[in-house]
């Protein structure tokens, strides 16, 4: 098809020669599109809110806009709005946005359930935040707030400081409903939010068959903290980068940082210098490392049942992670260490001496990483836990918005450090480990690949900030005490973080702070799997997908 | 205990030894010594598992796991046990809602009960002997197997859907592993032609080959090493360690039966799965590895025995640092598949060779 | 079964190698990094009252007072609320405000977490290590030369 041209997607649309992406698609569209708009990421469309479904089915079968990344809900002046950012797993360069205004009085649009599953939780979301009605979807109910919440906090008429008051009539027995399954051959299960296995949080509405899982449904939100809102009260220059080393807190901070600086920085056009982004790309792969070590851990936990031995071997590694990023950034989990236009320090003095324990660990690694083969992969008993449960096919995976190593795990090709390069791993030499056995076991192992080829950019980051020339050490480009982006220019930018796509979406207002920031989180989407996974499996099977998926609720419910 | 000492006309060392220093004889004798050992016995166990639970337990996990774990109070942190049995104790035992009010209680006391009773046939050396009735290895299986009954009265009593899966678990369970370990001690039984605990150690001390002066033994984990490797697995399954320790299953079902538990309750649950797991190596050093036979004089035997059952103990553990837990349906399909089938193959091939050999 | 007397040689490997990666901290001091950020140090000799440091807390955990002469009178800091992304530090045109290394600190109600500016003074440098020569080299990119001899006790 002639719309996979390549495309350079930093600059701002190029319909340079020929026709841009976006005169293709709206050709295709035709009569659907009511105007056009351009946000720095991708042409946006702007259509009626009854006509969703038929635009996005054209997009998805037509176009080959398989990946729903993201829905942005936001009430403006006049309007409510919703923004479906479409991406190509083939190619995620190519975006859409399908921007779909609603009235103010009622505003009720179209639901994408039927074309993504995915929409389902990104549209509970914006119903739950914003208050926008889809219409036509499954289960439209309330997914971060609980049931009673009265209003939706990000709609502009939400009186923040309004008591939350639930009557004890609707409060008494929040388990009330949970019998359901009494009388009949099914048992209903609460797992969580206060479960060993649930990593956190989360709450599992399982009912169950003898021990089967007949059905699972999570619900989330117990540790929503208004992250999106906080930034949205932040400065772009300074106030927003902790947050994000606060969203996946499970030592992924600099993946974390680097969606928000990717993002801020195509919004106010921000360089960076090019050492910088050799120093982000390796703090970041140190991330990954550290953050998979735990994933792989924890999983281990998860079937091996008690406190093991391969739990505390793989966070005595990660400790070793975490003491160079100590060094190289100052905090151990919440590093504030990438700013707008490059990072904050340079590397620690004496610069051979950190070289020298970065190279240590990575001298270690392989051996480390062997013990975890003998420990975890290349056990039978592991084996028939793992292999073949928990069994996402690749349709499905995508069907769900599902990135990062689930993704992977699930023979789906799609790393946006290679097929949407940032920083400087274009230039470097690794590859994207894949396994298509769909299972628990292949997300396992795509984890432990990672680490390998997160060790091989390293190492290469390494050498080359050890023969970097000294004159040329700039790690920050010349950016202004206050940034104010210009009025209503939009932007949706990924990176890939340690549990997938973290994706941001920074509208700005003309002001100093972010009109509208939205949190594309890869755990969310992630965990939208797991029904899909578990049903039909053993309660244990269901507890080693949670784990496989990797999940932090920090994340998942922002 | 005492009824079935005075059942029993056979030999009772402890009870005759501590008949005699009190000076008495007859009945007297009997059931004040059978109380008197009963205790003592019951006792060293407690002790035991005092020692393994808060301290030895720690220290094993957390070597296996490149940690120190408790050193702070005492010489070796030793006195966490005294701390731990305090804390334990003085913790509010909390009953909750609609359980099963006397099944409830019963449960933990069951369990520890059913362990120590086994305790009572096992011939530990050094004259500490309690009872030796001819079926003494028939009883020791039966009092094992009232802790399956504890299980279920905490899963079904709790009232708690957790507990319920667990007792259901750990009844599957010991039905499928209980069956290939008596099978498989029954090949023992063929070998020694008696159940009679005291004789089975006899049996075992003779010796089996003398290699350049040393004499190896009969110990029936090196007459029949395939009966022993079987053994042990499935005695992992019956006292629910890992790789079988589906029962508990914290990721999965919370800690299963003993999910409601707390304070002194809990503490007996945790007693009762300890002394389980010392009784299965008490059978497993007098089945399998001669008792309290070992070099040196026979006074030393206790202290074989006991290096035999921590050895058994230490072994638990070690599978707990690396071996992963199975589902419980592939649980059940290993041991009614694997297990047993491979327990009367075992059987078969033992009585063929004891036949057509001996 | 290879795979699990694997897994098992494995950890008994490490059970009898007899090492440990626990750090016995209380007996033990832990190895800081330089660059770490811990509870915060203020002199109100250096401070020029500018509120920079107050204006860029992502969380407000920094309030400042003044009198109506725009003398600075009180400087309290929320060190339980802090998040300690070192913005302060960071936007200080005069070093007034620094992390220390020191990460402990202990007391029974939060509010007595809210530290005023004698009490800032006072929070001792952990095992010496004064963050300014640390993170000196790169301080040039964010703030003019510091006037004099920094002298916090």
């Amino acid at each position: 098809m002639s719309l996979e041209e390549p495309q350079d997607s930093d600059q701002d649309q190029p319909a340079v020669e020929g026709r841009s992406l976006g005169d293709e698609l709206a050709d295709l569209l035709g009569d659907h599109v009511l105007s056009r708009e351009e946000h720095l990421n991708a042409p946006g469309f702007v259509i009626r809110p009854d006509e969703v479904q038929d635009v996005l089915f054209k997009l998805r079968d037509e176009a080959g806009f398989d990946h729903l990344s993201c829905v942005t809900a936001e009430e403006r002046s006049n309007r409510y709005e919703s923004i479906y950012h479409l991406k190509k797993y083939d190619d995620p360069t190519q975006e859409a946005s399908v921007v779909v205004p609603t009235d103010k009085d009622n505003p009720v649009s179209q639901s994408a359930e039927p074309v993504y599953r995915t929409a389902d939780w990104h549209e509970r979301e914006a119903y739950d935040l914003v208050g926008i009605n889809y219409e036509g979807h499954p289960d439209m109910r309330r997914i971060l707030l609980p049931e009673t919440w009265k209003g939706h906090p990000l709609s502009r008429d939400y009186e923040q400081d309004r008591p939350q008051v639930v009557p004890l009539r609707e409060h008494a027995n929040p388990l009330e409903d949970d019998h359901s399954g009494d009388g009949g051959d099914t048992m209903f299960l609460n797992i969580g939010p206060h479960h060993p296995a649930t990593h956190g949080v989360l709450h599992l509405k399982t009912t169950l068959d003898g021990e089967q899982v007949a059905d699972v449904e999570s619900d989330i939100g117990y540790l929503h903290r208004c992250e999106e809102q906080m930034c949205q009260q932040s400065t772009y220059r300074h106030q927003i980068m902790p947050y994000p080393d606060r969203w996946d807190y499970i030592s992924a901070g600099l993946l974390n940082e680097w969606a928000y600086a990717r993002a801020a920085e195509d919004l106010a056009d921000i360089e960076v210098p090019e050492y910088a982004q050799i120093i982000r790309t390796m703090g970041a792969e140190l991330c990954r490392i550290a953050a998979h070590m735990l994933a792989v851990g924890t999983f281990a936990l998860d079937v091996y049942g008690d406190f093991t031995a391969i739990f505390m071997y793989a966070i005595r590694d990660r400790e070793k992670t975490q003491n160079i990023l100590e060094d190289l950034t100052g905090q151990r989990l919440m590093f504030n260490y990438f700013r707008l236009g490059g990072v904050v320090w340079d590397l620690p003095e004496p610069r051979a001496e950190f070289f020298e324990k970065i190279r240590d660990f990575l001298d270690d690694l392989p051996e480390a990483l062997e013990e975890y083969h003998d420990l975890i992969s290349a056990n039978e008993i592991l084996q028939i836990r793992t292999v073949g449960t928990g069994v996402l096919p690749e349709d499905v995976a995508k069907s769900y918005g599902a990135t990062g190593p689930v993704a992977r795990g699930s023979g789906i090709d799609y790393d946006l450090r290679r097929d949407d390069p940032y920083g400087y791993y274009d230039k470097l030499d690794w590859d994207v480990a894949v396994e298509d056995g769909c299972d628990n076991y292949s997300r396992l192992l795509v984890r432990l690949r990672e680490v390998e080829e997160s060790a091989k950019i390293i190492e290469q980051c390494v050498d080359l900030l050890e023969d970097w020339p000294e004159e040329d050490r700039t790690i920050q480009s010349n950016v202004p005490r206050t940034l104010k982006p210009e009025d209503d220019t939009e932007v949706y930018r990924a990176v890939e973080g340690a549990k997938g796509e973290l994706g941001i979406y920074i509208r700005s207002d003309g002001t100093d702070k972010p009109g509208r920031f939205k949190i594309r989180s890869p755990c969310f989407s992630n965990l939208q799997t797991l029904p899909e996974m578990s049903q039909g499996e053993y309660v244990p099977d269901l507890i080693a997908s949670l784990g496989s998926l990797d999940i932090v609720l920090g994340e998942v419910d922002r | 205990m005492g009824t079935l000492l005075l059942q029993s006309q056979t030999q009772t060392p402890l009870v005759d030894t501590i008949a005699g220093l009190l000076g008495l004889d007859g009945l007297l004798g009997a059931v004040v010594g059978g109380l008197l050992g009963a205790f003592l016995i019951a006792n060293v166990m407690l002790v035991t598992t005092a020692v393994a639970g808060p301290w030895a337990k720690r220290k094993i996990t957390a070597s296996f796991t490149d940690r120190i774990a408790v050193n702070r109070i005492g010489p070796f942190g030793l006195l966490i046990i005294v701390a731990d049995a305090v804390r334990l104790m003085s913790k509010e035992l909390i009953v909750p809602d609609g359980v099963d009010r006397p099944a409830w209680d019963l449960a933990p006391i069951i369990l520890p009960f059913s362990a120590l009773m086994g305790f009572a046939v096992i011939p530990m050396g050094s004259g500490v002997h309690l009872a030796d009735p001819e079926a003494g290895l028939v009883y020791a299986f039966a009092v094992a197997s009232i802790a399956s009954l504890g299980l279920v009265m905490a899963g079904y009593s709790s009232n708690n859907k957790y507990s319920l899966l667990g007792g259901l678990r750990s009844v599957a369970q010991n039905i499928a592993y209980e069956i290939p370990l008596i099978v498989t001690a029954a090949s023992v039984v063929i070998f020694t032609g008696s159940l009679q605990m005291s004789e089975i150690v006899a049996v075992q001390a003779e010796p089996l080959v003398t290699v350049a002066g040393i004499t190896i033994p009969q110990w029936f984990a090196f007459v029949n090493p395939f009966a022993f490797v079987l053994f042990l697995a499935a005695n992992l399954a019956e006292v629910g360690r890992n790789p079988f320790d589906t029962p508990e299953a914290p990721t999965e079902i919370v800690g299963g039966y003993q999910t409601e538990y707390s304070s002194i309750y809990f503490v007996l649950f945790y007693l009762g799965e300890f002394i389980h797991i010392f009784l299965g190596g008490a059978l497993i050093a007098t089945l399998f590895l001669g008792g309290p036979a070992g070099p040196g004089p026979e006074a030393l035997g206790f202290v074989w025995f006991t290096i035999k059952i921590w050895a058994v103990f230490l072994f638990t553990q070690w599978c707990r640092s690396a071996v992963p837990r199975v589902r419980i349906d592939q649980l059940i399909d290993i041991g009614w598949k694997g297990m047993l089938v491979l327990s009367f193959a075992n059987l078969v091939l033992t009585a063929i060779i004891v036949g057509v050999i001996v | 079964m290879i795979g699990i007397l694997k897994g098992m040689a494995t950890t008994l490997k490490h059970a009898m190698d007899g090492q440990t990666f626990t750090v016995e901290y209380p007996d033990v001091a832990p190895e800081v990094s330089p660059r770490f950020r811990g509870v915060h140090k203020f002199s109100q000799e250096r401070c020029i009252w500018c509120r920079q440091c107050e204006n860029v807390c992502p969380n407000d955990t920094i309030q400042i007072v003044q009198d109506d002469q725009r003398n600075g009178e009180q400087y309290n800091l929320h060190i339980g609320q802090c998040i300690y992304c070192r913005l302060c530090e960071e936007v200080c045109p005069v070093d007034a405000i620094l992390l220390t290394q020191n990460f402990e600190f202990t007391a029974d109600t939060k509010n007595e977490f809210v530290y005023n500016k004698e009490q800032l003074k006072n929070v001792p440098w952990y095992k010496d290590i004064d963050p300014l020569n640390s993170r000196n080299p790169d301080r040039g990119a964010w703030i003019g030369e510091g006037e004099g001899e920094v002298d916090y006790q």
